[in-house]
């Protein structure tokens, strides 16, 4: 069962920027590499099984790190969780340095790097209003504008839900947002389209098994497959700022 | 409308609150935030404009420091333009992608715009004033008072004399309505009288003023209008 | 077949660098290029040679190289390597590389083509000491020319000193990736370059398939994507170009 926090984090209508970011869709549009519902389904498949994979298990990380809610609630919801539960806060921050590295490795794209960061810095501003945790703190001790999934999974977390529900929040926002970016870039029917995301249901319970067996191993070993194509758009999408009209920020 | 601003923790996206971002980074006093919306084509870019050239010049009253957050589509036709009217140096100007929905950007998720606001400060530390230029949208789009302290909503006379009548947030609480393009209203039958009045009715004691750019490109009377709000707003501590 | 292999390189007191230590183990062998030019040649120079078709489905190869400090290493492949199946268990290449302080190496293997029931996981794992320079180029075939590619997976990490630059799986075979315009894009070869070269580039160049990106910490990555080896090499090398330590190397010689 979600917890309100991956509901929170999930809403499209969640104060965080992320209605501003396309995940590539732009570029793709652009290039006419997406043209249609017939494209858009393994475009969306393609990210999720790879920048949705890592973003997922880095959550998935993340709320493991993150200490559980302190107080008597019992850790209930997640029984796998328990070995892992952390009552104590203030966590040295190298672990959270430690994530931070490996990801911004996986991740060789700067534009993707900002892109993701950008979203942490706007999604630190609402959550820090509404879960105020010196976990958080030693987050962005490491990194003023925290990576995204790293901040969201610290803070599904912090509320007392599991790796695994990190990592299916993260990895649904990885295809939702691009999903509603091609209904704004090419009017496609949004009943269709909804249909196209709801239809990912199968590769997100995928990506949410990898993600969370990965969470509980070693950092290093967090999934890293590569999305060349979703590279290269990345960068040229952020050239394209200065010399067109571009109405994603990536 | 930024009395009691206080240093609490929780950041409301009500658009009616009335508490600023408390994250922005300026410590001391910070710039003052002013919002300026409408529909596509009232001139909103050609007002900016102009206040930059009156408030950013040499003229009536001390140079004010300011800088642009502009969320319509943003080309380097655009920075041209802004380069061309000769008082805003491009590095003033920060473009937010809006990801198709403008209203979205300045009411809803204003974390873009924030963003955008905190980039120009850091840039250019003392500044006096950031005006946010929403993008064209329609009557209902107004600003989070999360964004900024006060907001302009601009509405032209070749839009047609009903605007002012048909109310929406934008034209009954905006802090200043400006009627625009007085100049064409002989030519597109608009009556500015009605205009007014309507403004008048709708708005209360909210003031208005009608201006041509055409014959006063300096915006003289909404100059002099920001200069009182940028002595008026305590922009808090951030 | 199982088989280690392992390469030594040091730099000598005049400042040219020799090979301490190389075995070779079928499949693969290493052969020192000689010659007069290779004589003149401070770097060393040596060729990777599959020797029986390499690499067959079980085959599971490993090779070290250590270039010992302020020495300079190039290994290059001389034939593309073909993944051809075999067993029903996967072939495996691990090379492990360690550059020492102020050296350098370029890991320049020929392309890999993953033919049709082919099984192949590769693992690169390279650490670098202060000042080392690195190179390293990978350029993936999926299929041979109207052939479907087989199964692929290929992990490269680099870690200079504790910090990690680079981690990256490549995976190819699978055809809802490889057609995805977020993949592969439905085109059939895809190149990397990693470059730890003096002067990383401070932004990012790209072209319509190619770019070259500074990496978070240091390095660099070239990617291309492309319908064959030769045009996606070209667009390495394109990229590259837009490298101001390599390019200063290479004008420089």
């Amino acid at each position: 069962m979600p917890g309100l926090a991956s509901l929170v984090l999930a809403d499209s209508r969640f104060p965080g920027g992320g209605h501003v970011h396309s995940g590539g869709l732009e570029e793709a549009v652009a290039r006419g590499l997406v043209t249609g519902l017939d494209d858009l389904g393994p475009f969306l498949r393609g990210r999720l099984r790879t920048a949705g994979l890592i973003a997922a298990s880095f959550a998935a990380a993340a709320a493991v790190l993150a200490p559980t809610r302190p107080g008597p609630t019992p850790a209930t919801r997640e029984p796998q969780r328990a070995p892992d539960a952390r009552s104590d806060s203030g966590l040295p921050p190298d672990r959270w340095a430690e994530l931070d590295g490996e990801l911004d490795a996986r991740t060789p794209s700067p534009a993707q790097r900002d892109a993701s960061r950008a979203q942490g810095r706007g999604t630190l501003r609402a959550v820090r209003a509404a879960w105020p945790s010196p976990v958080l703190d030693a987050l962005v001790a490491v990194h003023p504008r925290p990576h995204h999934p790293l901040l969201a999974g610290a803070v599904i977390g912090l509320a007392g839900d599991g790796p695994a529900e990190a990592a299916r929040c993260i990895g649904y926002l990885a295809v939702s947002g691009p999903a509603s970016a091609a209904v704004r870039l090419l009017g496609l029917d949004p009943f269709a389209v909804n249909a196209t995301l709801v239809r990912l249901g199968d590769d997100l319970d995928d990506v949410v098994a990898t993600a969370e067996r990965a969470a509980h191993g070693p950092v290093a070993d967090l999934p890293a497959p590569s999305a060349p194509v979703l590279d290269l758009m990345a960068q040229t999408h952020a050239r394209q700022h200065g010399e067109h009209v571009r109405l994603f920020v990536s | 409308m930024t009395d009691g601003h206080g240093h609490g923790h929780l950041v409301s996206f009500d658009p009616t609150e009335t508490e600023p971002d408390p994250h922005t980074p300026a410590a001391g006093r910070r710039a003052v935030r002013i919002g300026i919306g409408g529909p596509v084509g009232s001139g909103k870019t050609t007002l900016v404009a102009a206040l930059a050239r009156t408030l950013g010049g040499p003229g009536a009253g001390d140079t004010v420091r300011l800088a642009v957050v502009t969320n319509d589509i943003y080309t380097t036709e655009d920075a041209d333009f802004l380069r061309r009217a000769g008082v805003l140096d491009p590095d003033r100007v920060e473009a937010v992608q809006t990801g198709c929905c403008p209203h979205t950007a300045i009411r809803d998720d204003i974390t873009a715009n924030l963003d955008a606001i905190e980039t120009l400060e850091e840039r250019f530390g003392d500044l006096d004033l950031v005006l946010v230029e929403s993008g064209g949208d329609n009557l209902t789009a107004v600003f989070s008072r999360g964004l900024v302290d006060r907001q302009i909503f601009v509405v032209d006379v070749a839009g047609g004399d009903k605007v002012p009548r048909k109310g929406g947030p934008g034209v009954t609480t905006a802090d200043l309505l400006v009627i625009n393009k007085t100049d064409l209203a002989p030519l597109v039958g608009a009556d500015l009288d009605v205009m007014r009045s309507d403004a008048a009715r709708m708005r209360g004691e909210l003031p208005v003023i009608a201006q041509s750019l055409v014959e006063d490109p300096g915006a003289a009377d909404v100059g002099a209008w920001v200069r009182a709000q940028i002595a008026a707003v305590d922009a808090p501590v951030g | 077949m199982r088989a280690r292999a392992s390469l030594t390189v040091e730099r000598d007191p005049d400042g040219r660098s020799s090979v301490r230590e190389l075995r070779s183990q079928s499949p693969l062998a290493l052969v020192p290029r000689r010659g007069t030019a290779a004589g003149r040649d401070p770097a060393v120079t040596v060729h990777l040679v599959g020797s029986a078709s390499t690499p067959l489905a079980g085959d599971d190869v490993e090779l070290d190289v250590r270039v010992g400090p302020g020495a300079d290493l190039v290994l290059t492949g001389v034939a593309a390597a073909v993944a051809l199946p075999g067993t029903d268990r996967p072939s495996r290449l691990t090379v492990r590389v360690d550059v020492g302080e102020g050296a350098s190496l370029q890991y320049l293997p020929e392309p890999t083509v993953i033919t049709a029931r082919a099984d192949h996981r590769t693992l690169l794992s390279a650490t670098m000491g202060p000042g080392a320079r690195l190179r390293c180029r990978d350029v993936l075939v999926a299929g041979r020319s109207g052939e479907r590619a087989g199964r692929y997976a290929g992990t490269t990490r680099v870690c200079d000193g504790s910090r990690v630059l680079l981690v990256q799986t490549q995976e190819l075979g699978d055809a809802v990736l490889q057609g995805s315009p977020a993949h592969l894009a439905g085109r059939r070869v895809l190149g990397t370059e990693f470059l730890v070269w003096d002067a990383d580039p401070q932004v990012a160049s790209a072209g319509d398939w190619w770019s070259l990106t500074p990496l978070a910490h240091r390095g660099s990555l070239a990617t291309a994507v492309g319908p064959d080896a030769v045009s996606t090499r070209r667009d390495l090398d394109a990229a590259l170009l837009a490298h101001p330590g390599w390019a200063a190397h290479a004008v420089g010689g």
